[in-house]
């Protein structure tokens, strides 16, 4: 264990992350780097990404929540250390989804009104499950349920996301990246820590594969209810490139983003986020369910 | 990094999420922590200690790793009931710096020929430390935001930055690189526990009696690690530094 969590030191991150892969840029993107002019001169188009980048901030919040509620209850310095830096990265991730709304023209003032407004409640279900295991320091099924549930959907989340953005907005795409190569070195911890604790503890499965069952339940209920309140605001953008005479193709596992009708794009988010549910429960010892429905 | 405005034309609101944010600590630590794995220059060259000499140290290098520990363990659980998401944010990058504090002190530990430093520092702990930490703990368990800035970002981080700057005075060249790191550090936190706590005891006047009443609690734990800490580093007697009056004037700037 010692050895594999050196690769999760603070020292790393500093060197990987503040000083690698994020030096030089202001807000997770390149300085000086603008939103596509036309999202302000057309209000679906705006409001479309206004809806999306709000549930980036719920679900960034509720990672911060939980992995600075996790550092307590953490059961060795390491995994203290490492849950130090996931802490920032996710108050980093709260800062540069917050720091989009306001370039896309929400006033600091109306800023909890817009989350309010635009928040997926089914989002927050998902949320409170994880919170309520964090509440009780439960440091097993909080890793299970932060690391490896939640930021596994968004690890997927913002790789679509970023297969969308990176023709038409290279500042969302640039700060997507940094995003997703934080998920990343989150979910490996997450996969690399637990397993050996679920070994130790195996009267702790079944309540993990429950929590599982019941945030991915909540899970494809957001994804169902944000990709219907989307789909007029991509219709329009794909109204808006066809009038322009552009075309577009944003490849994600194999379905065309720019093509895909919303039930196609739900599917396949849903479909790859299952099945890398799937692939990390059973490295940790844990056996995949199938979500509750919400 | 982000261009930040002149702190003049910023309204109050403006200026707190400024300083509070990620942006701002990323800028700031760039500058020291730029080239110094584990908090020194690697170039640096260990000097010669006897047993005595190290023995003190590594006992002095443990209870500094209760203390960041302490701080890691209230900055994190803080965040919960943070009363705005620029202190969240801010709290965060505490806790990222106290998690480095304490890998930095355990690193050193290691270099020192520690094996096992989590028996270690529970070997050689301090109890007055101990009960500190506690304490601290209490108040943020019971989501009480004054107390725990109070204890946190006030006592504990005047504490630390009175033991630590005296400390790398007297330290190795190692240790000494070490601490003027951390004391940065501390002296950031010290900024938002005093800002924050100020602005509350201009609204609350109030509240000044109970964090007194804390404040007075605290105050011997805080003095009785002083004590002790001078004693492992071999600074007894008149040539001590009055670390004591140090904490007391640290403290004394909010009007305790």
């Amino acid at each position: 264990m010692t050895n594999f969590l050196s690769g999760y030191s603070i020292q790393k991150w500093l060197e990987s992350c503040p000083q690698g892969y994020l030096e030089d840029t202001v807000y997770g993107h390149e300085a000086g780097e603008k939103e596509p002019e036309g999202l302000f001169d057309n209000e679906l188009l705006r409001e479309g990404q206004i809806r999306s980048t709000c549930n980036l901030v719920l679900g960034e919040r509720a990672a911060l929540a939980a992995s600075s509620g996790l550092v307590n209850c953490a059961p060795d310095y390491k995994s203290k250390t490492f849950l130090a830096t996931q802490t920032l990265d996710e108050a980093r991730h709260v800062e540069i989804f917050t720091q989009r709304l306001f370039d896309l023209g929400v006033s600091p003032a109306d800023l909890e009104d817009t989350l309010n407004e635009f928040g997926n409640p089914h989002l927050v279900k998902f949320a409170e499950v994880l919170l309520e295991k964090v509440d009780k320091g439960d440091f097993v099924a909080g890793v299970v349920g932060q690391n490896i549930v939640l930021e596994g959907m968004a690890f997927s989340v913002f790789e679509m996301l970023h297969a969308g953005a990176q023709e038409d907005n290279p500042k969302f795409a640039h700060t997507l990246s940094g995003t997703i190569a934080d998920e990343r070195r989150h979910v490996g911890f997450g996969e690399n820590r637990i397993g050996a604790l679920i070994k130790q503890y195996p009267e702790k499965k079944a309540e993990c594969e429950r929590m599982q069952a019941e945030m991915s339940g909540h899970m494809l209920a957001t994804f169902a209810s944000a990709f219907k309140e989307g789909e007029a605001s991509n219709e329009e953008a794909r109204r808006l490139q066809k009038e322009q005479g552009k075309e577009s193709h944003a490849m994600y596992h194999g379905v065309d983003l720019a093509q895909a009708d919303t039930a196609e794009m739900e599917a396949v988010l849903a479909d790859t986020v299952l099945k890398e549910f799937k692939t990390r429960l059973g490295r940790i010892g844990l056996e995949y369910q199938s979500p509750i429905a919400a | 990094m982000a261009e930040w405005q002149d702190p003049h034309k910023l309204t109050e609101g403006e200026f707190l999420d400024q300083v509070h944010s990620f942006e701002f600590w990323f800028g700031t630590v760039e500058g020291y922590l730029h080239d110094r794995p584990y908090g020194f220059d690697a170039e640096t060259e260990e000097i010669e200690m006897d047993d005595r000499r190290k023995d003190g140290l590594i006992t002095t290098l443990c209870n500094y790793c209760i203390g960041e520990t302490a701080a890691l363990e209230a900055s994190s659980g803080m965040i919960a009931f943070a009363p705005d998401r620029a202190s969240k944010i801010f709290l965060s990058t505490q806790v990222a710096d106290e998690g480095r504090h304490l890998e930095v002190l355990l690193h050193r530990l290691s270099m020192l020929g520690v094996r096992d430093p989590e028996r270690e520092i529970e070997a050689r702990a301090n109890k007055s430390l101990l009960r500190f930490k506690e304490r601290l703990l209490e108040f943020v368990d019971s989501r009480d935001w004054e107390a725990a800035v109070f204890a946190q970002n006030v006592i504990l981080e005047s504490l630390e930055f009175t033991v630590f700057r005296t400390h790398a005075q007297n330290a190795d060249p190692i240790t000494k690189q070490i601490l003027q790191g951390i004391v940065i550090d501390e002296r950031r936190h010290m900024g938002f526990g005093e800002n924050d706590l100020g602005r509350r005891l201009i609204l609350a006047p109030h509240t000044h009696d109970r964090l007194d009443r804390i404040k007075r609690e605290l105050d011997s734990l805080v003095l009785t690690t002083f004590k002790q800490t001078l004693g492992e580093l071999g600074l007894e007697g008149d040539e001590a530094p009055d670390l004591a009056s140090d904490y007391l004037g640290a403290v004394a700037r909010l009007g305790f």
